[in-house]
């Protein structure tokens, strides 16, 4: 039997959702809302969410599957809560410029923004394949939606299509993965299927089921985090939507279907655990390789931090697959500062953005460090810590990420990384070339700093050099918040 | 005299004097300025010098192996502290470094005209991490200086060097970090092989922690064929720094693309990096690869020595001939190195200390006449030892030094290494014979090009000789070199007491077999040879 009182432990994603209609109406009504009041309603809501997230940890008590074990509240789940919620603020805040000069009702935007978090909440905390799937698809949905925002530009409209038809596939292929195992073993919550597995895995028909099940499921979160092979969306994607939701997906939305796959390989089906490292070992490197590789061709910066995405992909995989605390934690660790990382790079690329699609080439930034130093500065910390270099946050990610798996074992995936990271300095400082080795063109515009912007460049600056200096606190944090391992 | 240094945290002073001051020119100094920008960089180099010359004095050679120590917890996590502490290798380095840092300085004040303030903030920063390279007692740490000043110096290259500035700096950073990452691979192979337990090989269940002396003690017992692996991805790392045949293809870019000032801290102190690797983890953490790698090793050195002197032989541009002649006289130093005995040891440290100073001045002069002609092609000059006497005097000097005249440094150095390698395998030093032969030959050559002669170019009849802050930063190296020549003891008695460790480490894992060499004979030759 559900108890009712259990309802209570959804208090912020409950109030979220709510707080996203209350946004969607105002917003419809007459002329709507401005910007400015709409970004700060939803900021105020993603901290009382914040809030909340933390109020409903104390009630829970401890990590016991609630509402009939659809949903749980461990500390995993409150880590990639939290850091959900920050990404999504840091994407409203990037996100002002944009609606402004679009002329694009934000209430609409903000609140799709916001229902979008609340589907990412909901997979953080799920606990059976199903609610995950559910959650997931609120997320994906909200997300098609922003993809296509610049309804005026064939590029974002095709970006939506692209990205709607293919996440559907996907979305497709992990129900059916799902629908499989349940016709295995007779169940979709996670714990349940954790414990009836190991007496089925191989065991005739069963065990062709669930083999065939967890590949399905496999390819599906594949796809998800945008990992090659499964990332042909990507770049398309990445390119086509408006960056500020280029940043929100590259940022809280792969947070959150790294979230889902790490609980379900490591919670769900750690009884296959010797066959998906393999797999996933493979899936690394080719997100790595491919990644970074492609990326090296790219002329648009857009398009060259979406192959870095995917590069990045890769080696967050490295973390999961070793399948050990230290790895664990890693993940959670490079997660966190991939999302500074990441979404402040993005987020001086919407500062140079001029109409549209402009200034979005390399040579749009050359000469950047004479015509806006402090924002040439803050690029060039994003880049050194995307290739991974001291003292930023990106070196320990990368570090940890790599010692894990050389105690692991996993030495020839490592030698893939470090050697991918060392390419990738190629086209990352392709960047910082252009802005401090390039003379300035006379005619490029001046950057326009918006306040909400310049504050979001700023925070994920400094916290990416913190980062790289004092990782210990973060550590800490990341290593309280494990999922028990199989 | 100096107690004082034992209060405070002296380490840590010198290598963030520079630091803190870059810091002070990003914030309060206007690129306007740059007149009392270059002179405030050049008095924080100057006095972070000052603040070095102490540990010369207080260095006790009889005393411990590491001196000057500071240790603090910096990620609990990973156990990595911040550890700093020098031995009489490191000191030496270190006091390069601070000493090179006012040469360097002086001389960019006419050659760098543009970009002023971001061009000294990147000098002090590239300072600071090479100091903390040689200070670090931590092989996480030393890691992050490793990587950390690539990036100075990359801007160094890419924006104030010559024309193909562009390529030559991304090929530096990029050959760099492929050699640093793999070496830290290795490192971390070691740190697991020492608490935890690596894949495959079992732990040895110490606390967690990247302890350089840490490493020394367990690195003889760690299994010979992860020794082996590990003594790779060190050598890729540490043998594109030297840079070593085959990976020297990044210097000549580097270096003649860089200015001025930069190909001294390249040539002065980046390459030693290198170097300094292999003496300080290759050789007594790894030493059963060493020995079982050294055909390798030697065989490298001895081509890099040969190949660089003839292709320098061949340059036409003075500073790409400075250049390979470098990839000559490091192939010499990781021949001495490899000898594996006191006397190669002790030459090849020493050659590094001298090839910083000759090699270092060697640019700063090509520097001198390139400002007055904007060219350094030898064919360009010919008769200019009329026109600028004290320059031709000193050019000379250093071209003695560097080709390995009696009472200048690099006599001793090389004939140390010779004594070294010969009592290895005597035909190493018949190969190194050969590399001083044409070392004399290639610089002889240019030095008879430049200087002598008749006057044929008309643009060459109004040089202006040295003028007075020329000399300044010239003298020192001059002096530096006599003494040396003369009077190395002080030297060697500083690398003594590291030598005789690294050797007794090596020493006890030489496999049966090898020929035992007496080191006491040849290091008794060579105090006695030095000392004429």
């Amino acid at each position: 039997m559900i108890d009712p009182q259990e309802f209570w432990l959804l208090a912020p994603e409950i109030f979220l959702a709510v707080a996203a209609m209350l946004l969607l109406v105002a917003g419809s009504i007459g002329r709507g809302v401005r910007n400015r009041p709409a970004a700060a309603v939803a900021l105020m809501s993603l901290v009382v969410t914040a809030l909340l997230v933390l109020w409903a940890q104390g009630e829970a008590g401890g990590p016991e599957a609630f509402l009939g074990g659809m949903f749980i509240l461990d500390p995993y789940s409150i880590f990639v809560k939290l850091l959900l919620l920050i990404a999504t603020g840091l994407t409203v805040a990037i996100s002002g410029r944009f609606l402004e000069e679009g002329g694009y009702r934000p209430g609409e935007y903000y609140s799709l923004v916001l229902f979008a978090t609340t589907g990412m909440l909901f997979m953080a905390s799920g606990y059976s394949l199903l609610s995950i799937w559910i959650a997931l698809e609120l997320m994906a949905l909200s997300s098609y939606i922003l993809a296509g925002y610049f309804k005026r530009e064939g590029k974002s409209v095709e970006a939506a299509l692209k990205y709607f038809i293919l996440g559907a596939l996907s979305s497709g292929i992990l129900l059916y993965g799902i629908s499989l195992l349940y016709g295995a073993t007779g169940t979709v919550q996670i714990g349940e299927l954790a414990a009836r597995l190991p007496d089925l895995v191989g065991q005739g028909e069963a065990g062709i089921l669930i083999g065939l099940g967890w590949l399905l499921l496999a390819i599906g979160l594949f796809f998800k985090v945008a990992a090659a092979p499964f990332h042909v969306w990507t770049p398309d994607v990445y390119v086509g939507a408006p960056t500020p939701i280029t940043a929100y997906l590259a940022s809280a939305s792969k947070v959150a279907s790294f979230a889902i796959l790490i609980r379900i390989f490591y919670e769900a089906l750690p009884a296959l655990d010797a066959d998906w490292q393999l797999v996933t070992a493979l899936v690394a490197c080719l997100s790595m390789i491919w990644g970074n590789l492609a990326a090296l061709t790219q002329t648009n910066v857009k398009r060259m931090l979406a192959y870095s995405s995917i590069g990045h992909a890769g080696y967050v995989l490295i973390g999961v697959l070793c399948a050990t605390e230290d790895g664990l934690w890693a993940v959670l660790f490079y997660l966190l500062a991939y999302t500074f990382i990441t979404l402040g790079a993005f987020g001086t690329v919407i500062i140079l953005e001029q109409r549209e699609y402009a200034g979005e080439t390399y040579s749009d930034y050359a000469g950047l460090a004479r015509r806006a130093p402090a924002l040439a500065a803050a690029m060039l910390i994003f880049m050194v810590a995307l290739t991974g270099i001291p003292p930023t946050g990106g070196f320990f990610g990368k570090i940890y990420l790599f010692a894990a798996a050389v105690e692991a074992g996993w030495i020839w995936v490592a030698v893939v990384g470090v050697l991918t990271s060392a390419i990738s300095l190629f086209f990352y400082f392709g960047i910082v070339v252009q802005m401090y080795l390039k003379p300035s063109d006379d005619t490029t515009p001046k950057p326009i700093m918006a306040p909400g912007l310049v504050t979001a460049i700023t925070v994920c600056a400094v916290i990416t050099v913190l980062l790289g200096l004092f990782p210990g606190p973060v550590v800490e944090l990341a290593k309280a918040s494990l999922l028990p391992l199989p | 005299m100096f107690d004082w240094v034992h209060q405070v945290p002296i380490l840590s002073i010198v290598c963030y004097v520079p630091l803190i001051g870059s810091l002070f020119v990003i914030f309060f100094m206007k690129e306007a300025n740059a007149a009392s920008i270059k002179k405030f960089a050049t008095g924080v180099v100057t006095l972070d010098f000052m603040v070095s010359l102490p540990l010369w004095f207080e260095f006790d050679p009889q005393g411990e192996l590491f001196q000057f120590r500071e240790s603090f917890s910096w990620i609990e996590s990973l156990g990595v502290r911040y550890e700093f502490g020098i031995d009489g290798i490191a000191l030496l380095l270190v006091l390069l470094t601070t000493l090179l840092g006012p040469i360097a300085f002086l001389s960019s004040w006419s050659a760098i005209k543009e970009r002023q303030k971001e061009y000294y903030v990147f000098m002090l920063m590239l300072q600071t991490g090479m100091m903390g390279v040689f200070m670090a007692m931590d092989f996480f740490l030393f890691y992050v200086f490793w990587e950390v000043m690539l990036l100075p110096m990359y801007f160094l290259i890419g924006v104030w060097g010559g024309p193909r500035k562009l390529y030559a700096a991304i090929k530096f950073f990029l050959y760099t970090l492929v050699g640093s990452v793999l070496m830290l691979l290795g490192i971390l192979a070691l740190y697991f092989y020492n608490s935890s337990g690596l894949f495959g090989y079992g732990g040895l269940g110490n606390p967690k922690t990247f302890s350089i002396t840490q490493f020394h003690e367990i690195g003889a017992g760690l299994p010979p064929d992860l020794q082996f692996w590990i003594f790779l991805a060190f050598f890729v790392g540490f043998a594109i720094k030297v840079p070593m045949f085959p990976f020297h293809t990044w210097l000549p870019d580097a270096h003649v693309e860089a200015p001025t000032a930069g190909s001294v801290i390249l040539a002065g102190v980046l390459l030693k990096m290198g170097t300094y690797g292999f003496v300080r983890f290759s050789l007594p953490i790894l030493p059963q690869a060493t020995w079982e790698l050294l055909p390798w090793m030697v065989g490298l050195s001895i081509i890099g020595i040969v190949y660089g002197g003839l292709v320098a032989m061949a340059q036409k541009d003075m500073k790409k001939l400075v250049a390979y002649s470098s990839v000559s006289h490091l192939g010499f130093v990781m021949l001495g190195m490899f000898a594996l005995n006191s006397a190669g040891l002790n030459g090849s440290i020493l050659q590094m200390i001298n090839h910083g100073l000759s090699t270092g001045a060697l640019f700063l002069l090509v520097g001198v006449i390139y400002e007055r002609r904007h060219t350094r092609l030898i064919a360009d000059y010919g008769g200019i030892s009329a026109k600028m006497p004290a320059f031709a005097t000193i050019f000379l000097i250093i071209t003695m030094a560097s080709i390995g005249l009696p009472t200048l440094n690099g006599f001793v150095g090389e004939f140390t290494i010779l004594v070294g390698a010969f009592d290895r395998v005597w035909w190493w030093a018949v190969w190194g014979a050969v590399g001083i032969v044409l070392g004399a030959a290639y610089m002889l050559w240019m030095y008879q090009r430049v200087f002598f002669g008749p006057i044929t170019n008309p643009d060459n009849e109004n040089l202006e000789d040295l003028n007075g802050r020329e000399l300044l930063y010239l003298m020192p190296l001059v002096i530096l070199c006599f003494w040396i020549g003369l009077y190395p003891k002080p030297f060697f008695k500083i690398i003594e007491k590291p030598v005789d460790y690294i050797v007794g480490i090596v020493d006890a894992a030489q496999p049966a077999g090898m020929a035992l060499a007496d080191e006491a004979e040849s290091l008794h030759a060579t105090d006695e040879e030095a000392g004429h």
